[in-house]
């Protein structure tokens, strides 16, 4: 009865606070709302989203290792940081720096204003000017000034054992044709070709997708597709999707309950045969095991297409609103130079290949050697679907490319769906 | 309309509550005072604020654009809203009258004292110790293709029913919401042994000397006595099935596809993944309206009921 009470009255209380929420209402949406950052013009805020162990220590030994100026590292959970890093920038009082990834989405935000332009760090002996042209294109916003710094970016590949394909006895094949006859001969074996996690993990379905159509219709067409310029239940997608179809027999079906980190349990334990995913496996797999992976290019297609690799991009970027700005620009040329990107590049353990060519490299593993020529030998350098897009779209690419795992017969209507809800993303 | 039959009720106990109020000294006032601010700048006023971001566009940047009923329009023809809304009332449904089911039939088997019974009673209570995302985690590991359940029919001879629970469109919400009622069901075990130490044991007796059977003594005689303890019940089934999101944001995060997907999951991923909190903000206000339509109705019925007894 006490209870009953209570609701009641505070229901009332409730109605009578609406209608002075629709007066004032205008309050919590028109002033800009302060991240609790504080900075000054003598301390530096670096905002970071590396929240795993090994990365996290690499920067803030890297950081700490800075002199010029005192900088605080915040450290924010990754999910939390995407969500709030537009408040982030959009506060009276934001962070100097923060990390985070070219491309599609850094440009959507210097489109806004919210990024200082970074152009001088590219000229003359700025801290990027011996970057490569691609790293500079990526880092560019749509007004043809630089606003994002590089630091460091990995590889995809087809990932495998070497042990295991010695012992079935087979090659890393090179195109299209011999790829489907390996996946037949493995499979004969009582092992499944292909893991990939699309369980908790479904983005990992969109490695594939990605590479279907850098090898079929492009790296110029997939970046126009991923911009809204192409559409998804086209002629081109379609023929993309018919050659994802070859494929789907020679998944481990298990594969859809899993994470990715989960899918490379069979590869690991060579119950599966391969795995297309990124140099981070390396992070994922046993460490006695490290030594026996190797990868090879997602196989040709078409010979016609220029060659196509994924290679993301992590690295920094500066608030337009910092209180500090020739400090957040020496900063960040601290974070970019070839010492600062060894150093984190070796603590945290990762495959992460260095932006600068003045980085040291012949001390990495092998594997990492062969990423470097493997990127070198690449005529077009993509991101991944998110980030030559944004989150949003990779979520109706989710949606669409598990249901076309489970449902290859659906196709049409999964792409005319896909399209439809890519459209509304686009526009809004 | 709502106000009108709130209204009546509130109004006789005003009188009572204003003499009341003279005696309580002012510094009680003040100290009630700061929570009361507390509690209205933080909970109250951000609330009451979804309301009016509901009728915008916004993205957490600059300033929102007022779009007046675009967002509610939006949702209907929202496929996945319409999936979730779905799903939610399953949910409601199966958690709801699992849990209290379950509870109940739990906590009249339990009421007696017998040697053992707290062991009983501590186990079923157990998982409510956990938290919600950890009982999604301890679940979706029973769940995995190799994990326990399939183990169990492939142990007992029924392969055929071996699925991967989580990732079939057709069982990912109904495993869910097992997970989900295995926890509930102590909690709810726990609110009606409370109310069954609260009922009259001597009615129990008088009625089994008069020859009444064991469902008819539950069912006319314990039963009226756990009104008050089935309101709160109701009240507690009800917000927590509409509020539910950790269980299911740790086992599937509304996949696969969509299939799992319940108002809050939503809501959750257009205002926190995509930014679009003026369209997050109308699914909120739903499902308010929701909780508010379900309680009001219930708590309508449940004072009439005891102003005709």
């Amino acid at each position: 009865m006490v209870h009953s009470e209570l609701s009641r009255r505070g229901f009332l209380a409730g109605l009578g606070g609406l209608g002075a929420a629709t007066i004032l209402g205008g309050c919590a949406t028109g002033s800009s709302s302060d991240s609790g950052s504080s900075s000054n013009s003598t301390t530096l805020t670096l905002q970071s989203s590396l929240s795993d162990a090994d990365p996290k220590a690499a920067l803030t030994k890297v950081v700490g290792d800075y002199t010029k100026t005192k900088v605080t590292l915040n450290t924010i959970a990754i999910e939390t940081f995407r969500a709030q890093l537009p408040t982030y920038l959009n506060s009276g009082n934001p962070p100097d720096v923060l990390t985070w990834y070219a491309g599609s989405v850094a440009r959507d935000y210097a489109s806004k204003g919210f990024l200082l332009d970074v152009s001088d760090l590219w000229t003359g002996n700025g801290a990027c000017a011996g970057f490569s042209p691609a790293l500079k294109e990526l880092s560019t916003g749509a007004d043809g000034k630089q606003i994002f710094v590089p630091t460091n970016y990995y590889w995809w590949g087809l990932f495998y054992r070497k042990s295991a394909f010695q012992q079935w006895g087979v090659q890393p094949p090179t195109t299209w044709d011999q790829f489907i006859a390996l996946c037949k001969t493995i499979k004969s074996k009582g092992v499944a070709p292909l893991t990939m996690g699309t369980g908790s993990t479904p983005w990992v379905a969109s490695g594939w997708f990605d590479y279907l159509d850098l090898r079929i219709n492009g790296a110029e067409f997939h970046r126009d597709l991923l911009a809204g310029k192409h559409s998804f239940d086209g002629p081109e997608v379609k023929n993309v999707m018919e050659h994802y179809k070859q494929l789907l027999e020679f998944f481990d079906p298990k594969g859809r309950s899993y994470s990715w980190q989960d899918a490379v349990t069979p590869l690991a334990s060579k119950k599966a045969g391969m795995y297309l995913i990124g140099a981070f496996i390396t992070t994922a797999v046993p460490s006695n095991v490290v030594d026996d992976l190797d990868f090879f290019r997602v196989p040709i297609i078409d010979p016609n297409i220029p060659v196509a690799e994924e290679a993301p991009t992590d690295g920094y970027f500066a608030s337009a609103k910092s209180h500090n700005t020739q400090g957040a620009k020496d900063l960040l040329s601290y974070l970019a130079s070839p010492d600062a990107q060894q150093e984190f590049i070796k603590l945290s353990k990762s495959s992460n290949l260095p932006t600068s060519q003045k980085v040291d490299t012949s001390a990495f593993p092998p594997l990492v050697q062969k990423g470097i020529k493997h990127l070198n030998e690449t005529k077009a350098i993509t991101q991944f679907f998110n980030r030559d897009s944004s989150d949003e779209l990779q979520t109706t690419a989710d949606t669409a490319l598990t249901k076309f795992l489970d449902k290859p017969g659906d196709v049409n209507s999964i792409l005319s769906a896909w399209q439809a809800s890519a459209k509304k993303v686009i526009a809004s | 309309m709502t106000t009108t039959t709130l209204e009546a009720p509130v109004a006789a106990p005003a009188g009572r509550r204003a003499g009341g109020a003279r005696r309580v000294p002012k510094v009680v006032w003040l100290f009630l005072l700061v929570p009361a601010l507390v509690e209205i700048g933080m909970v109250f006023w951000p609330a009451l604020n979804s309301f009016y971001i509901s009728l915008t566009k916004w993205n957490g940047l600059g300033v929102a654009q007022p779009v007046g009923l675009d967002n509610f329009r939006a949702l209907f023809s929202d496929e996945v809203f319409r999936g979730a809304l779905k799903n939610n009332v399953i949910w409601a449904i199966g958690f709801g009258g699992l849990s209290v089911l379950g509870g109940l039939a739990l906590a009249v088997a339990l009421n007696r004292p017998r040697r053992g019974v707290g062991l009983y009673r501590s186990a079923i209570y157990l998982p409510m110790v956990f938290s919600l995302a950890v009982t999604g985690l301890f679940w979706r590991v029973q769940y995995q293709p190799d994990g326990t359940i399939n183990t169990l029919l492939g142990a007992v001879g029924l392969e055929s029913l071996e699925r991967q629970w989580l990732a079939d469109p057709t069982t990912a919400l109904y495993a869910v919401l097992v997970a989900a009622v295995w926890r509930q069901v102590g909690y709810v075990m726990v609110l009606y042994l409370a109310g069954l130490k609260g009922t009259d044991p001597t009615l129990d007796d008088a009625a089994a000397v008069d020859g009444a059977g064991a469902w008819q003594r539950f069912r006319f005689v314990t039963w009226p006595q756990l009104r008050g303890v089935n309101t709160v019940v109701f009240a507690v089934t009800v917000i927590d099935s509409l509020r539910t999101f950790d269980i299911v944001w740790a086992m599937t995060q509304g996949g696969p596809y969509h299939s799992s997907e319940l108002l809050s999951t939503y809501m959750f991923q257009q205002g926190f993944t995509f930014l679009n909190l003026g369209y997050a903000s109308s699914i909120a206000v739903v499902i308010f309206a929701l909780a508010l339509v379900f309680i009001i109705t219930y708590l309508v019925r449940a004072t009439k009921e005891g102003a005709d007894t």
